[in-house]
């Protein structure tokens, strides 16, 4: 077995979330330690393999779950897999959170449609030691209320079990007939956000969407006091190798494989296109 | 470093024991250009070691273009053939050179936890025995690079032309294991013969730089490009790109590979291919994004990663001034004239800086 072969893995179960996401639930093998941020590679036989951070929590040993958005050849083929179905994993590759440096902050989650996967990984993470953090605030966006990604979660479950530690902003760009909740673009639920956290300059921003939704969001948090220090975001590049050898993902003087995929605003705000 | 000095004829029995036990390489003309040959008999007529660089870059040996890498769910490794040992002759200094990036990312751990185990193995199965260069063309620009045409280090064994035969000189323990089995084909290196190599050398280092006149720049590639990112001139030179990608696969120091999975019945199979940092699709994601649709940024980017990248990770320059990129671009793109142009849009002050 090389570093490039994969650990054979069954596909155990395979839950639609929404029109083009789908989370697989894997159980590989051999079992994978993995942290909340860091990534694997995942193997649909002979066609290919793409990263994914996991959306499950680190702390559920024997299988781990990925949220797959229907995009491109690879993640394609994965939306074909059914219940019983074998796949590929290597990894982790690249950083977790710095849940060290969270510890005893107020914690400001900030996700947009299938950017919501390492966010759920993350806020299981925080809510295994819920009583580390002063407090959490998560927001989340999505177009439709039928493209919210974990609805049971984020709507109900999660809202019901954390209702002491945790608030819950969630949004919808266009509503329907049945959604009552807010209206408006992620960035809204920023709007008023003195009413949750206290201290904007040591609190901890982790954002994680499509790359406009991530600027936007930057842009927002910087005008409200965020440290450039305190802003995750996650550079969601070209991974291939996951060995920091075969030079895809590299990015300024970075290769995300290695130093990220989750990296500060302070670390990555020069580098040319770094939204792209 | 230990110098001796070898007669012609004691040479050509030395390359007659060496070709017996191990596979030989060394650069023979084809049509108006040199490449890396096989070489069955060390017949002298063959030989050509001391013009500049032969075609393919040195990394051929160590990084191929196409290599197994993977073979999965199943119990049997693709890593248990056996690595030939080799020896490849005549290598010239910016392909020594070339090796330090090559290290630095296959069998190093700055980059990866681990070595890569057949960039390794190749690596420990092969003899280097370099040559000076001698006649370096119009491409070549070790110098602006710090470097020289003729080896300092990072051989086996190094040989130097002088009356009658070469100057050896033993750069490893592998390459004194050489001298050693054939200790009566060797005498140490007279002043004479020195004095001579070292007139030889002079001359070849002077050719370069008179070559490299009129492109020379006042700094250091890699403080210049720091400050230059946002300068007009990478799209001015990248007009003439034209999205090939040769000068990333015939570059010594180029690493970058893809990864692509095929099946045979119920075999999954997985191989690494060179891949180029100037193809649109490169940096590309599943979702379409890209970080670098524009040509000018992968143009400037290829040459960020040598001058920034690397030297910002491993204290290296990813460039060994082989010029290769220069000889092969069907656009005729210069980088040492990018650099030139850099430098006279530096002096009017206008381009942001890297903080």
């Amino acid at each position: 077995m090389t570093e490039y072969d994969p650990v054979k893995t069954n596909v155990s179960e395979v839950i639609t979330e929404t029109s083009n996401i789908k989370t697989f639930v894997l159980r590989p093998e051999r079992p994978l330690d993995f942290e909340a941020g860091q990534f694997i590679q995942l193997t649909v036989p002979g066609v290919g393999e793409g990263p994914f951070t996991p959306s499950s929590s680190p702390y559920e040993k024997e299988k781990l779950e990925v949220t797959i958005m229907e995009v491109g050849r690879v993640t394609s083929a994965l939306h074909n897999l059914k219940q019983g179905s074998m796949v590929g994993l290597r990894g982790p590759f690249g950083k977790e959170y710095p849940l060290d440096r969270f510890r005893g902050r107020e914690i400001l989650i900030v996700g947009g449609g299938v950017g919501m996967a390492p966010l759920r990984s993350l806020f299981l993470s925080l809510a295994h030691t819920i009583d580390d953090y002063k407090k959490l605030v998560f927001c989340c966006g999505s177009r439709t209320p039928k493209d919210i990604v974990y609805k049971d979660a984020v709507l109900d479950r999660w809202q019901t079990e954390f209702k002491d530690k945790v608030s819950f902003r969630i949004t919808v760009d266009e509503g329907d007939g049945t959604w009552k909740g807010q209206v408006g673009l992620v960035t809204t639920t920023l709007d008023n956000l003195d009413q949750e956290i206290s201290n904007f300059k040591e609190s901890i921003a982790v954002v994680c969407g499509p790359p406009i939704m991530m600027k936007f969001t930057t842009m927002k948090l910087l005008d409200i006091g965020y440290g450039h220090e305190n802003i995750y975001l996650s550079m969601e590049k070209n991974m291939s190798c996951g060995l920091g050898r075969c030079g895809h993902c590299q990015m300024g003087k970075y290769l995300v494989c290695r130093d990220g995929p989750v990296f500060t605003y302070q670390e990555v705000k020069n580098i040319p296109n770094m939204w792209d | 470093m230990e110098a001796l000095f070898i007669s012609t004829a004691n040479f050509h029995h030395l390359l007659g024991n060496l070709v017996k036990k191990n596979l030989l390489y060394a650069p023979r003309k084809k049509g108006d250009f040199l490449f890396y040959e096989r070489i069955e008999t060390a017949s002298p007529k063959d030989l050509i070691l001391h013009t500049n660089r032969p075609v393919q870059p040195l990394k051929s040996f160590f990084f191929p273009p196409y290599q197994k890498v993977g073979q999965y769910f199943e119990s049997a490794s693709p890593e248990d053939t056996e690595t030939p040992k080799r020896v490849i002759l005549g290598v010239k200094n910016c392909d020594l050179e070339s090796l330090k990036t090559l290290d630095s990312v296959y069998a190093g751990t700055q980059f990866s936890s681990s070595p890569d185990p057949w960039y390794t193995r190749a690596r420990d199965s092969s003899l280097l025995i370099s040559s000076d260069c001698l006649e370096p063309d119009e491409y070549c620009f070790c110098t602006l690079l710090g470097s020289n045409p003729d080896p300092e280090e990072g051989f086996d064994l190094n040989l130097s032309p002088v009356d009658g035969g070469f100057v050896i000189e033993v750069g490893s323990e592998k390459g004194k294991a050489i001298v050693n089995q054939d200790q009566n084909l060797f005498i140490s290196a007279d002043e004479n013969v020195l004095a001579q190599r070292e007139k030889t050398r002079a001359d070849s280092l002077a050719k370069v730089k008179e070559l490299n006149q009129e492109v020379e720049v006042k700094s250091p590639y890699r403080d210049m490009i720091r400050e230059t990112y946002s300068s007009p001139v990478w799209k001015d030179h990248s007009e003439n790109c034209v999205d090939c990608g040769g000068c990333n696969e015939i570059c010594p120091t180029c690493r970058c590979f893809l990864l692509q999975d095929g099946r045979e019945k119920e075999r999954f199979e997985r191989v690494r291919l060179w891949d180029a940092c100037l193809l649109t699709g490169f940096a590309r994601v599943a979702g379409g994004a890209n970080p670098r649709p524009k040509l000018s940024d992968r143009f400037s980017n290829r040459l960020f990663c040598k001058f920034y990248f690397f030297p910002e990770n491993v204290n290296l320059d990813a460039c060994t001034g082989c010029g290769r990129c220069i000889s092969v671009c069907i656009g005729k793109i210069d980088m040492r004239k990018v650099f030139k142009d850099l430098e006279k849009e530096r002096s009017k002050g206008s381009a942001e800086k890297i903080k």
